[in-house]
């Protein structure tokens, strides 16, 4: 595949949001500064966390809707293991974390095993995780975690926020594994013709399994740092984050219909999107206007893939 | 297969043995109620030392003008529209002020605690807020007070230490005295009732319904509390489970509590579809606007609230005198512009006065 035609649309995205950083910072000189900066790393860790294994799923073809009650199922675990059950807070962390991936690979299961579209699998999760969170939360929240556990959501590493870290150690990891590695080229593979690929001898079951999991793994810890952000555990956490998430991975140029899309066109698209929210309310636009932005900038970046697509005349 | 089916099972045993503590109620908060008196003996109040937070090197703001953010739970239903009003108006009149309103379009916390980050950036001089989780909102305000940030809050509190002040349009014990004595009036002290409220970790609602559980235990024993539902401040939601409530308990039901101003006329809405008037009572709190036409088709007789006008006109003059340095910690009263003096309570929570009904003969004369 030729690189230039693979970096087209991530290039063209990264000129658009370096023109908007630019148009951001003219607008109100807060924004572009360290500080400022900073706080919207961390503040963009949890979506961008999420984003990672979604990339991955959509590159399969598939979607996954469930992560956002993933995350909350987590949080309300990690507060009812830790403050009912009695765990000591770490190992309530490791066994809210397991119970997330598990969370994550019952999607797979449900996908792969009972042929679900991913689309109806994930819409029922998402019902069934935000139901379990609520109950059993009884819709009462956790509070006073010990300081020590506030580091994660709202301490720092070397001046820049410790959920960043986590960010890019996980961007990096995840950019490798998709590009570099026959895994990634299996989920490309997938994506782009399942039945190719399962007469290819591709394992799509365990792929698909492993991918799901996955999103489930970080949406637990995405969870665990968003706790520790606001120092409290509710059952409504995380609503909504699914369509930032897959908005900022198609943003990225990732292909609803699989077979395309990368792990940096995912991050850009998030810059981007969070640039765009933190920038316009500085500058003084209210939260509405700034939603009416954010969608125009998605339909303008999808109709400029497409356009590219047709350009190249399919390859 | 059977290593997979046990894990499952064991993490769904794991994360559904939880323990039953809180509230009688469901819907209500584990924090201690006090619950007034039977009779009309207004209740004693007992000083607490101050214990709101405290701006660190806020600048000398005295006299000069000031910019002001209002964060509401959210934007766009009826009664944040009237708090906005409200200190719309208290600007206006103080002069010196540059009031603007802003929030979520859904009662979210995590987009609420984004805004307030936003606007710190953007270094405004106060934050009005009404919290959508009283402990979740404490660390973004902590930061806005670390920036020299004056911060009140109306309507639903934080922690006492997130904030300066907090504007509590009336006392929880006050609302739920109210609330349940105009619900016995109704439905007799032996009626069974439900609750239509936003949701079951929305402070300002569970301090009410944990009062009431008790007020109801003290002085109504007899009283049947059927269930709790949630809302979400939604207006079809609202509807939707009202009319679930009517259905599921038939006759049994025969009285509904709206707990916010969306849930109390679709309740009286949903009440007035099922032809159920006058077999069901709705007591709740809400806009008078919203419930003129079911007050004067006689299906709901009273309806319980305070002046939201006057609770952000309050909120915005008590941020003005603490921006001037009028208003220190340990005062007992504050001066809020056309409502005179109000009374400091709790240690840091200014009241705004006692909670009103609205009826048949009085709606009128109200528009908001």
């Amino acid at each position: 595949m030729n690189p230039s035609m693979l970096f087209r649309h991530e290039a063209i995205l990264a000129l658009l949001t370096g023109v908007a950083l630019f148009g951001l910072a003219a607008l109100s000189d807060k924004f572009f500064t360290p500080g400022n900066l900073l706080n919207q790393g961390r503040l963009m860790s949890e979506v961008g966390l999420v984003a990672l294994p979604m990339t991955f799923v959509i590159v399969t073809g598939g979607i996954d809707l469930s992560v956002g009650s993933i995350l909350g199922l987590t949080a309300i675990l990690l507060g009812v293991f830790w403050q009912n059950v009695g765990l000591p807070l770490p190992i309530a962390m490791v066994a809210a974390v397991v119970c997330g991936t598990l969370a994550g690979f019952g999607n797979g299961f449900i996908i792969t095993r009972f042929k679900v579209p991913p689309l109806i699998a994930t819409l029922a999760t998402l019902a069934l995780y935000r139901g379990l969170a609520e109950g059993i939360s009884e819709a009462r929240s956790v509070r006073g975690y010990p300081e020590w556990f506030f580091f994660f959501g709202q301490g720092e590493v070397a001046g820049v926020p410790f959920q960043l870290w986590v960010l890019i150690i996980c961007t990096v990891t995840a950019s490798v594994i998709l590009g570099l590695t026959p895994f990634g080229r299996a989920t490309y593979a997938v994506g782009a013709n399942e039945t190719a690929a399962r007469f290819s001898g591709i394992r799509v079951d365990a792929t698909k399994l492993w991918i799901y999991s996955a999103a489930g793994f970080l949406s637990a810890i995405a969870a665990v740092i968003f706790v520790s952000r606001v120092t409290t555990t509710r059952s409504d956490m995380g609503t909504g984050i699914e369509l930032d998430v897959i908005t900022g991975v198609v943003l990225g140029g990732t292909s609803i219909f699989g077979g395309k899309g990368t792990v940096v066109g995912t991050v850009i698209g998030l810059v981007l999107i969070q640039a765009l929210k933190n920038g316009l309310a500085l500058s003084g636009v209210k939260g509405d206007g700034t939603i009416v932005v954010i969608g125009a900038v998605l339909i303008g970046a999808i109709l400029a893939g497409a356009l590219f697509d047709r350009n190249r005349g399919g390859s | 297969m059977n290593k997979v089916t046990l894990t499952f099972a064991l993490a769904f045993g794991l994360m559904t043995g939880t323990a039953m503590a809180g509230s009688a109620w469901t819907g209500g908060d584990d924090q201690p109620t006090s619950p007034l008196a039977c009779d009309a003996t207004p209740a004693t109040m007992a000083a607490k030392p101050y214990d709101g937070g405290s701006p660190t090197n806020p600048p000398d703001r005295a006299g000069k003008k000031i910019t002001v953010v209002d964060i509401p739970k959210l934007i766009g239903i009826g009664y944040f529209n009237a708090t906005s009003k409200g200190i719309a108006d208290a600007a206006t009149e103080l002069g010196n002020v540059d009031a603007k309103t802003d929030g979520p379009t859904k009662a979210n916390i995590d987009e609420q605690i984004t805004f307030i980050d936003n606007y710190i950036t953007s270094g405004v001089d106060g934050i009005l807020f009404a919290a959508n989780d009283p402990v979740a909102i404490a660390p973004v305000l902590k930061k806005a007070l670390a920036a020299g940030i004056n911060v009140v809050g109306y309507d639903a509190n934080s922690t006492p230490d997130a904030r300066q002040w907090f504007v509590n349009q009336a006392q929880f014990n006050g609302i739920a005295k109210g609330l349940v004595d105009n619900m016995a009036k109704e439905i007799g002290e032996d009626g069974s009732f439900a609750i239509v409220t936003s949701t079951f970790t929305t402070p300002n609602q569970a301090r009410w319904i944990a009062e009431m559980a008790a007020y109801t235990a003290a002085c109504h024993p007899k009283m049947k509390w059927l269930e709790t539902v949630e809302a979400q401040e939604d207006n079809a939601l609202s509807f939707n489970q009202a009319t679930t409530l009517i259905n599921k308990y038939g006759d049994e039901l025969k009285g509904i509590f709206g707990m916010t101003s969306v849930a109390t006329p679709a309740a009286a809405e949903a009440v007035t579809q099922s032809k159920k008037c006058g077999n069901i009572a709705i007591v709740g709190l809400a806009t008078p606007n919203a419930m003129k036409p079911y007050v004067k088709a006689d299906c709901v007789k009273s309806v319980v609230l305070w002046n939201p006008v006057d609770l952000g006109y309050a909120a915005l003059q008590v941020l003005r005198s603490v921006s001037d340095g009028t208003l220190k910690p340990g005062a007992t009263s504050v001066k809020a512009g056309k409502l005179g003096e109000l009374q400091v309570v709790n240690g840091s929570e200014i009241l705004l006065g006692a909670p009103y009904t609205f009826t048949k003969d009085n709606i009128d004369k109200f528009d908001f």
